[in-house]
């Protein structure tokens, strides 16, 4: 049984007068994949940055309920939310790597967070690009456009860039959904090497990819999580009712 | 289905002609000019002052204070309407009150240059006390400057790609890390079009600096910020009405806009290469 790495409980987001998240309740267990499964605009990518607190950069939106990472309440006023950020890393839906070269893409964080030492700063790009199996394709080109890489190897990037402030935890909102089979199919692989050093919480609209690699499945619906387990359980003896018709494709 | 090839084939004419006639009236300008004044070009004339009441000698003294009278106003307008407008896309809420700022900065643009040159004259050379003089006339020519950079940059911050700023926070920058490493990099291109083109309007400008620092005559090239200078558009509305001899020294009125001109398209040029070499680097 592993430790618990998020502890969420009562929460609930508003936009405005619009309620987008429902009295959510969930544990995320360390070093496992756990997947948030569900129809667009459930609630999946907003829940999904409630753990980072990337929400705070919308105006009008509220949190109420309790968030902890590892013990600690994420969402108390105290909290130096740059540096839950470093812990929590986030890629995102579509590739976003800056119009820089590659080696400086990946250097950005450790560089954000006072490395400056060449020697050191190659040694975590080189790490970081292994780590995010892109070093073998980019070793000789460190220093050309990363624009110039393909969608997957972009979003590769995007991953060793997000790894090499050596986060906790990994949060992917939906990372494959821009890609082509081949690039997903790498990139599935390597979420389940990531998950041995760091705790993976990916939003997915495919069902099919959520039961292909992660420990542990979240169902929501409208705002609220349905259902929670294992995700064997969840994919072959749903409790819920809502659940099971999602899965078996009646909607979504 | 013929009307709809023919208005098409119409409407790429008419679009040809009208840009044929920017070219013309471009080109015609140009070429009166060159025909005009080129004869007064020579080593001489860009490295001499002027003599004998300014009928004869070169430009030496305001080819140089055109110069100096651009890095003044540039050197104050361009980070002042930088910043300004990374206040306003970056940190401003979307209120009433950027809305007035906005509205504000962009009045300016309207206001004509003999307004700027008045208002120069009671802030800077009057109440501040810097007297007539280079700086005065640098900051003055500077605030005509400021709202077609503040317009430039804030289009340029506009365009930057939320994605880079999200990326950039999910690693744990501040609002000001982001900003410098990642915001002002990627719009620094368009930043940098807004810069040329106020480049070219302040050399230009004879209103604003002729009650703010610049001369009839000066005997030699400012040597510091509080001395007078003379400028090239001023130069010239100096021989083309007030001079002694008008009509003797038309050859160095137009050789001086001439001047003037390739002044502002060496400083033009330089900036575009620049700025696509900027281009270059950072996306193939």
């Amino acid at each position: 049984m592993s430790r618990i790495k998020f502890e969420i409980s009562n929460l609930n987001l508003h936009y405005g007068t619009t309620q987008a998240l429902k009295d959510v309740k969930v544990d995320l267990p360390e070093n496992s994949v756990t997947a948030f499964i569900g129809p667009s605009g459930c609630g999946k990518s907003t829940f999904l940055r409630c753990l980072n607190r990337m929400n705070d950069f919308i105006p009008g939106c509220r949190v109420d309920g309790r968030v902890l990472l590892e013990g600690t309440d994420i969402y108390a006023p105290e909290t130096d939310v740059i540096a839950l950020r470093r812990r929590v890393g986030m890629v995102f839906q579509k590739p976003n790597p800056f119009p820089a070269s590659i080696y400086d893409n990946v250097a950005y964080g450790p560089r954000l967070h006072g490395t400056t030492a060449r020697a050191r700063l190659d040694e975590i790009v080189m790490q970081s690009l292994e780590g995010a199996a892109l070093w073998g394709e980019v070793r000789d080109k460190l220093h050309s456009p990363a624009t110039a890489l393909s969608g997957g190897q972009q979003q590769r990037l995007c991953i060793a860039r997000a790894i090499a402030v050596e986060p906790e935890v990994l949060l992917m909102d939906e990372p494959t959904s821009a890609l082509d089979p081949m690039s997903t199919a790498r990139i599935e692989e390597l979420v389940r090497e990531l998950k041995t050093k760091y705790t993976v919480i990916i939003v997915t609209h495919n069902m099919q990819q959520a039961a292909r690699i992660s420990d542990l499945t979240a169902f929501f619906l409208l705002g609220e999580m349905v259902e929670t387990g294992p995700t064997q359980d969840i994919f072959t003896s749903p409790v819920d009712r809502r659940t099971e018709d999602y899965i078996t494709g009646r909607f979504g | 289905m013929k009307g709809r090839i023919f208005k098409d084939r119409l409407a790429t004419a008419v679009l040809w002609a009208c840009m044929g006639t920017v070219l013309a009236v471009l080109g015609g300008i140009l070429v009166f000019l060159i025909v005009r004044g080129a004869g007064a070009l020579s080593w001489e004339f860009l490295s001499q002052p002027p003599r004998d009441s300014m009928t004869k000698g070169g430009i030496l003294t305001p080819l140089v204070g055109t110069v100096q009278l651009v890095v003044v106003a540039m050197a104050f307008a361009f980070p002042v309407g930088v910043l300004t407008a990374v206040y306003l896309n970056e940190y401003a809420a979307e209120d009433r009150f950027t809305r007035l700022l906005r509205l504000a900065v962009r009045s300016l643009a309207g206001v004509p240059s003999v307004v700027f040159g008045l208002f120069g004259l009671s802030f800077f050379v009057i109440f501040l006390r810097f007297g007539s003089s280079l700086l005065s006339a640098g900051l003055t020519l500077g605030c005509l400057a400021l709202p077609v950079i503040v317009g430039a940059s804030e289009a340029a911050l506009k365009a930057v790609p939320q994605d880079y700023r999200d990326a950039s926070y999910a690693m744990g920058a501040t609002r000001w890390q982001t900003i410098r490493k990642v915001v002002l990099p990627a719009a620094f291109p368009a930043i940098l079009t807004g810069g040329i083109l106020s480049v070219g309007r302040v050399a230009g400008e004879t209103a604003p600096i002729i009650f703010t620092g610049a001369a009839f005559f000066t005997p030699d090239i400012a040597k510091s910020i509080f001395s007078q200078v003379m400028a090239l558009p001023y130069h010239v509305l100096i021989l083309a009405t007030a001079g002694t001899n008008i009509e003797e020294t038309r050859g160095i009125q137009y050789g001086t806009i001439l001047v003037l001109l390739l002044v502002v398209l060496g400083i033009t040029l330089a900036g575009v290469i620049w700025r696509a070499r900027l281009r270059m680097r950072s996306t193939r």
